[in-house]
């Protein structure tokens, strides 16, 4: 699976996985490679997703012929 | 008629009888409340319900019609003491009179909790509370929907403490009238329409209330709603001493609002946290692995000498010097891919948070005359007065030594 396209809780999981596996001394020099690339790939990635979100309050209601539609919800004119 | 006895007493017939009897009944007991035992219930097409009501020695029938059993908010049902409002009529037909019940309440309890506990036993046998369905929260949802009313503290709640832990959330919210008696419906609607609108995790919430007050969440028609929803939903009603069917059918009980806001989405200063320690285990682990390796090529290139054979001499000599610039180019790469990493983490809790980053120790210098953050020894002299930027405050200093030392692998120094 590409890296970029794992979720947050795959890429964790993945993370993990690796840490566990670089813990087996027995591991040769390659593959040890392989798994920190990926491993900083990961971390990489886990970071990027977080920042993903837009960070935005919205209201969702329906317009006059039905659709559903968003809007920046101001809760000040309400209070 | 030629009977003296009849002569002397009028004579009924059985219709005009049956419709005395009737008249006085209904005279007589026009308005009644009675109490007993429902026994021999039966709801004929849903519509109409008919039982006998009875105590230890005596029973009578009853019926209560369609549009005065549709507002029941509990089940009649065998066994069940009640109390009847209504009044008696006969059914001349076949001489028979009965109960017409206009309402009827449980005796002993509260309707609306009565009717709580048959609800909650009801989808508690259909197995709406099981759970093997519940569906996990994703910890990190890309857009978070919530049913509440915007008018009220509760939707306020939940933005303060997503912003406390994760200030780039997006949040849809869908305003509902969370009391009266459209509120169920609303719900229901509200639901679907964050489903069709494709949001990751759904909260509904409402402040703390009165059983009544939190009576929309306690419907059959929203817990089946809440059940069949194929993305995940918190419930978060009232305080944390009220249940209601919401939070039993739901994926998740929040006992309150602002606890639902802690819920959905994970603590991004935590994350990044777990994140730096992972990457940091992982770095730490290839660097044992290359120390471990480096002392074994060095081991076998101080064994040379021992070889006697010229050949094996030589090719040893090969084999070792690929090794050795093997492991070069890869502590190379790591370095650079190690210092890219560092960067990014930085970056990350920096750009966001440099707070946060203060915290952990880190501080700015500016040299004491500019403006501009000092990132090498180089820019610096002896001597030359500085400030240094704390989380609680500026430290005014003096350079007193410069040491040059590159971050090296292993040296465990590359955060500082």
């Amino acid at each position: 699976m590409k890296i970029d396209k794992m979720s947050f809780e795959e890429s964790i999981k993945k993370l993990e996985e690796i840490v566990r596996e670089l813990e087996d001394e027995n591991i040769s020099l390659e593959e040890s490679m392989e798994k920190f690339e990926l491993g900083i790939k990961l971390s990489s990635n886990c970071l990027k997703k977080l920042n993903e979100a837009e960070g935005k309050i919205e209201e969702l209601t329906r317009s006059e012929d039905g659709k559903l539609v968003t809007r920046e919800l101001d809760l000040k004119k309400n209070s | 008629m030629e009977d003296g006895i009849a002569l002397k007493s009028k004579v009924y017939t059985v219709s005009e009888l049956n419709l005395e009897i009737r008249k006085s009944l209904e005279k007589d007991y026009s308005l009644i409340w009675v109490e007993g035992e429902v026994s021999n219930f039966y709801f004929r097409g849903k519509k109409h319900m008919y039982f006998d009501l009875k105590d230890e020695s005596s029973k009578i029938n009853v019926v209560m019609f369609h549009n005065n059993n549709k507002n029941l908010i509990f089940d009649i049902e065998e066994g069940l003491h009640i109390l009847v409002n209504g009044y008696i009529s006969v059914y001349e037909k076949r001489g028979e009179y009965q109960i017409v019940a206009l309402d009827a309440r449980p005796v002993g309890k509260g309707s609306l909790i009565l009717a709580f506990e048959q609800l909650k036993e009801k989808l508690e046998k259909k197995g709406y509370f099981d759970r093997i369905y519940k569906k996990e929260i994703p910890i990190l949802p890309a857009k978070i929907g919530v049913a509440t009313s915007i008018g009220g503290a509760v939707i306020r709640d939940i933005i303060q403490v997503l912003r406390y832990r994760f200030e780039n959330f997006h949040l849809i919210v869908r305003d509902v009238n969370v009391q009266g008696s459209t509120s169920s419906d609303e719900i229901c609607e509200a639901i679907d329409d964050l489903c069709q609108y494709g949001v990751d995790v759904i909260i509904i919430a409402r402040g703390g209330g009165s059983l009544e007050d939190l009576w929309a969440f306690n419907t059959e028609k929203l817990a089946k709603k809440i059940f069949d929803c194929p993305i995940p939903l918190i419930s978060a009603i009232g305080h944390e001493t009220d249940y209601t069917i919401s939070d039993f059918v739901s994926d998740k009980r929040a006992a309150t609002p602002s606890i639902a806001g802690q819920l959905v989405i994970l603590s991004k200063t935590e994350a990044v946290e777990k994140i730096k320690n992972l990457n940091k285990r992982i770095s730490h682990l290839t660097d044992t692995k290359i120390t471990m390796l480096k002392k074994e090529v060095n081991f076998f290139i101080k064994r040379r000498i021992f070889i006697k054979s010229e050949t094996l001499l030589n090719r040893f000599n090969q084999t070792a010097s690929e090794f050795h610039g093997r492991l070069i180019e890869i502590m190379k790469k790591i370095i650079r891919m190690r210092q890219e990493n560092l960067k990014l983490i930085l970056g990350n809790l920096k750009e966001k948070n440099p707070i946060t980053v203060m915290d952990r120790g880190f501080a700015i210098i500016y040299k004491a005359e500019e403006d501009k953050g000092v990132r090498s020894i180089n820019e610096v002299d002896i001597n030359q007065k500085v400030r240094i930027i704390l989380r609680d405050g500026i430290l005014s200093a003096r350079i007193f030594d410069k040491i040059y030392k590159k971050l090296e692998l292993g040296s465990g120094n590359e955060n500082r």
